[in-house]
């Protein structure tokens, strides 16, 4: 793998499009607001069922002829994936159009109907029935009924997706199949984020009889699911090509439209450049590409159908070791936080096209952001000098760092280079250990390689004073993840600050139990404040994935639980850019390149 | 003399190189071009000198795979709990009872020596193992990408010879402002960092002139700009390596001779002075077939190929030991044959080595 996580997740932040070369009508995407905040997060708490979804009517309003039907699209991505499905953010990325999920975020939070049709939740909320559509089947002909949904929980708690198991390890109990269209899952411990949880990839739903019947491999490079494509050939280290699944006719509420996809199919090259992906784009080679280099973006905003995607969850903090070294002091926690102009430093060094995130815990675009907690520490030398001061570290080195009997204020920060945090990243990090130099810290920048990270060599208290990285989730519930303290029985890796306070966590599980939207918001709120109180983490900026599409094709979106750009719904702006694209490769005796067929899907559904 | 270093390939027991200028004056080849094969050597000398070549071969094989296998094993870092946070992303400690299943998998919790028996076990049945990330037999993993790499390999190789002969011969000894023009050009090709250079192959002939794609993928087309990103460094090697030999041959006496019986100057370069300035290119070349492999990971990132430098990369980064091991044996076994090669062919340019070996 090579690695990890790339940028990558959900947070929705639309930029201005620019109508270029208008298809036959206007694209569904411009819908996408600029929705940062939003309050009823877990949304889809007790009751809220398949309420319709306000977008639709928009989205699938204009009338007329349909979009252009089949043709090839041609994207180019940053990294490779090692399976389709996986744990991985860019696993999840081409889950994403293969797989159903049961359920679907949309922009402003919420959760709609997908593979489920309705839910309800228990009185003590350890209960979830889901209801599911009837007519669905996986692309190997196995139906997609209740003892698959049970099946495919179990597979991903057990072993199946490391992330998924992240999420609802410790919640997950068991399935209980009602009928052949109702499955309960049976939870040990109330979860209100259960369904935007599942709303990720990474539960992305799989044929049972593929995952019980064929090799690890098979699952792997061409796992068999229900979704809007089918994998039809995986050159590795050159492209993945889809292959659309003409029975698809069960896309999420906040699809654009229903039916099979327009394109016939998707060609997901690897373009691990970023000069070369960008010039593909420039070249007419990508109809759209993904990770747009920050150089580009001005550029790419102007000339292409840009759109940015904040992702919700963890983002890129600093995570201060609560447990050994100078950072055990609550007030030399705070001074840090309150040492370096962290908004000019990232301003600078993404060149603007990244936002600061002052969070040390949630980023901005994750449903129940605090923005007063986020605040609490603005750029305040003075204010850091007095608490380093109050704290005893009153003596200086000659080289001006602070010292404290005999002991310098220095501190060890750890971080993978290149792996977790881009190149541009690393110029926020020198920044910050150059600004930091004022109040009297002395940082020593300890970038690590792939394998030492990934390894486990700076996973210990003992092993580094501040680690750098994020974690992306679309829902508040990531506190749950990293700071449920570590106990002998239930270890917490996923704690980086190893803050051990009882308090914090009492009130996170009191968020994850709540019983309306609303106190779970107050919960998270409130969990928020005691953490910045406590700042265990130091928030730098956010994770953001971008994606570039060029005039002739339009109607691509990115999945708002995780970023990925969804290719169900996008089609060429006209006949010609649609006979100008290229084809599937043809190894296979059935080329189905049923380009404008009788199956036009029904433009207005509802 | 400067370049009568060999490189250092497999075999310990290769002659000492023999320079042609350090031989006597009456050179053979001068004598009256006589064609080597007039004196070949005796068949038992040829395999007792294949023999120990071979046994070179398969020390230098096992050598790399035991290496490899021993660095990627022994690296500090617990390699069940790096699959499973490159499963997800996460860089965190991981509990007995996650990494249990995927010890038991791999057979990390076996003895060392387990592992290592093992492993030599499945080489010697041709059996690399299964891949820990891809979940693909690692010989299909190689299978899949060798094509792309070796026509890469091998034709920046010949562009590189085509350039670095083109200019000597044109070039060298000339008036001393071309002859020092273009031997500053060379060593400035070769000090071409490829990272560089094919970036601006790519934006100069992909973007701005358009002649070639951007993504290169696995197309004839694709393969130029790759193929020039490294080749025309190793040009500029090749051709230093050789102008020294070059033009030392041009004052040689047999040159002399050969002008006297009134050959051209074409001729005389074409036909004795380029013979005689081929040994350390081709002592080079052994070692740029290694190197190409390695280097092919740059025009391969540049220009989006698939290929093995790429798979050896992301195995690196993720220690997939199988796969690592399994590229790295193949890039030993390629430069053994390609020294065993080289071997032959300094034998053929210049006969007076057979009898060294």
């Amino acid at each position: 793998m090579s690695t990890p996580p790339s940028p990558s997740a959900p947070g929705l932040r639309t930029t201005p499009r620019t109508p270029r070369l208008p298809g036959p009508r206007t694209t569904g995407l411009a819908v996408l607001t600029a929705t940062t905040l939003v309050l009823s997060a877990c949304a889809a708490g007790p009751g809220t069922g398949p309420d319709a979804d306000p977008e639709q009517a928009a989205l699938t309003g204009a009338a007329g002829a349909g979009p252009v039907q089949g043709g090839v699209i041609e994207y180019g991505h940053l990294q490779e994936p090692n399976c389709i499905f996986g744990g991985w953010i860019q696993e999840n990325f081409t889950a994403r159009q293969v797989l159903d999920n049961l359920v679907s975020h949309t922009e402003d939070g919420s959760v709609v109907p997908w593979i489920a049709t309705g839910w309800e939740v228990s009185e003590d909320g350890r209960a979830w029935t889901l209801r599911l559509r009837e007519d669905v089947t996986f692309t190997d002909g196995t139906a997609l009924d209740a003892e698959a949904v049970a099946y495919n929980f179990d597979y991903w708690l057990d072993g199946g997706n490391g992330t998924a198991a992240a999420h609802l390890g410790g919640f997950y109990d068991h399935s209980e199949v009602l009928d052949e269209h109702t499955v309960r899952i049976h939870l040990s411990a109330p979860f209100s984020p259960f369904l935007s949880t599942i709303s990720q990839s990474y539960f992305g739903l799989q044929s049972p009889t593929a995952l019980q019947t064929r090799t690890d491999e098979e699952n792997c490079t061409e796992p068999i699911g229900s979704g809007p494509f089918t994998v039809k050939d995986w050159k590795r280290g050159e492209y993945i090509e889809f292959e659309r699944n003409d029975d698809y006719d069960w896309a999420p509420q906040n699809a654009r439209h229903q039916g099979p996809a327009h394109v016939a199919g998707i060609r997901w090259n690897i373009v691990p450049d970023n000069t070369s992906r960008y010039g593909s784009l420039l070249s007419g080679e990508m109809d759209a590409i993904g990770e747009v280099p920050a150089v580009n973006i001005a550029q790419a905003r102007q000339d292409y159908d840009f759109t940015q995607y904040i992702t919700p969850g963890r983002p890129v903090v600093m995570s201060l070791n609560t447990q050994r070294g100078i950072f055990t002091d609550q007030q030399v926690r705070q001074a840090l936080s309150l040492a370096t102009d962290r908004e000019a430093n990232v301003a600078s060094a993404f060149l603007g096209t990244v936002p600061f995130e002052p969070s040390g815990y949630l980023s901005q675009t994750t449903p129940d952001y605090d923005e007063e907690a986020a605040a609490e520490y603005p750029f305040d030398l003075h204010r850091a000098n007095e608490l380093l001061d109050r704290a005893g570290w009153t003596g200086r080195d000659p080289d001006g760092t602070r010292t404290k009997d005999g002991r310098r204020l220095q501190a060890l920060v750890v971080y993978g280079l290149n792996s977790i945090i881009t190149p541009d990243g690393n110029t926020v990090i020198q920044n910050f250990q150059e600004q930091a130099r004022a109040a009297g810290f002395d940082l020593v920048l300890r970038p690590g390689t792939p394998s030492e990270f990934f390894g486990g060599a700076f996973s210990t208290p003992e092993s580094y004073d501040a680690q750098v990285g994020y974690w992306t989730s679309p829902h508040a519930g990531i506190l749950n993840i990293n700071y449920r303290p570590s106990t002998e029985e239930a270890p917490n890796g996923a704690n980086t600050t190893f803050l051990d306070q009882a308090r914090v966590f009492e009130t996170i599980q009191s968020a994850l139990q709540a019983p309306t939207p609303e106190e779970v918001t107050e919960r998270f709120s409130q969990a928020q404040h005691e953490l910045s109180e406590l700042a265990p983490a130091i928030g730098l900026y956010t994770q953001t994935n971008t994606l570039a599409v060029g005039g002739d094709v339009t109607g691509l979106w990115l999945d708002p639980a995780q970023g990925g750009p969804v290719f169900h719904d996008a089609h060429f702006t006209s006949q010609d850019a649609r006979d100008a694209s290229g084809t599937l490769t043809p190894d296979t005796a059935d080329t189905p390149d049923t380009a404008d067929s009788a199956d036009a899907p029904a433009e207005s559904e509802d | 003399m400067s370049l009568s270093t060999r490189h250092p390939g497999p075999s310990p027991s290769t002659p000492p190189p023999v320079h042609p200028a350090s031989a006597s004056v009456s050179h053979p080849a001068a004598a009256r071009d006589r064609p080597p094969r007039g004196n070949r050597p005796s068949p038992a000398a040829v395999a007792l000198v294949v023999g120990h070549k071979a046994l070179g071969a398969v020390f230098v094989v096992w050598a790399a795979a035991t290496l490899t296998f021993l660095i990627q094993a022994l690296l500090p870092g617990d390699r069940a709990t790096l699959l499973l946070n490159q499963q997800t992303g996460q860089v965190q400690e991981r509990t007995p009872e996650e990494l249990a299943p995927v010890n038991e998998a791999f057979g990390f919790d076996e003895p060392l020596i387990v592992q290592y028996l093992d492993f030599l076990g499945g080489l010697l049945r041709g059996d690399l193992g299964i891949s820990y990330t891809l979940y693909q037999p690692v010989t299909t993993v190689i299978g899949d990408q060798i094509a792309p790499t070796v026509v890469l390999t091998f034709t920046a190789l010949a562009i590189a010879w085509a350039l670095a002969v083109v200019l000597l011969v044109l070039t060298a000894r000339r008036t001393p402002w071309v002859s020092r023009i273009f031997s500053g050009l060379e060593s400035a090709a070769a000090a071409l960092p490829q990272y560089w250079l094919g970036i601006i192959l790519l934006v100069v002939f992909a973007l701005w002139l358009g002649i070639f794609p951007v993504v290169s993928g696995s197309g004839a087309a694709g393969l130029v700009l790759p193929a020039l990103t490294l080749g025309i460094p190793l040009a500029g090697f090749l051709a230093q390596v050789m102008r020294t030999e070059f033009e030392r041959t041009l004052d040689a006496p047999f040159v002399l001779t050969a002008r006297a019986r009134g050959m051209s100057d074409g001729g005389v370069r074409l036909r004795h002075v380029l013979r005689h300035s081929l040994l350390p290119g081709l002592s080079l070349t052994g070692w740029a077939v290694g190197a190409q492999f390695s280097a092919a990971v740059i025009a391969e990132n540049v220009f989006a190929r698939p290929g093995l430098g790429r798979v050896l990369v992301t195995a690196v980064n993720g220690r997939d030991l199988p796969v690592v091991c399994g590229v790295v044996m193949l890039v030993a076994v390629i430069y053994v044959i390609t020294n065993l090669v080289v071997d032959t062919a300094y034998i053929l340019v210049d006969p007076r080595l057979k009898e060294a070996a």
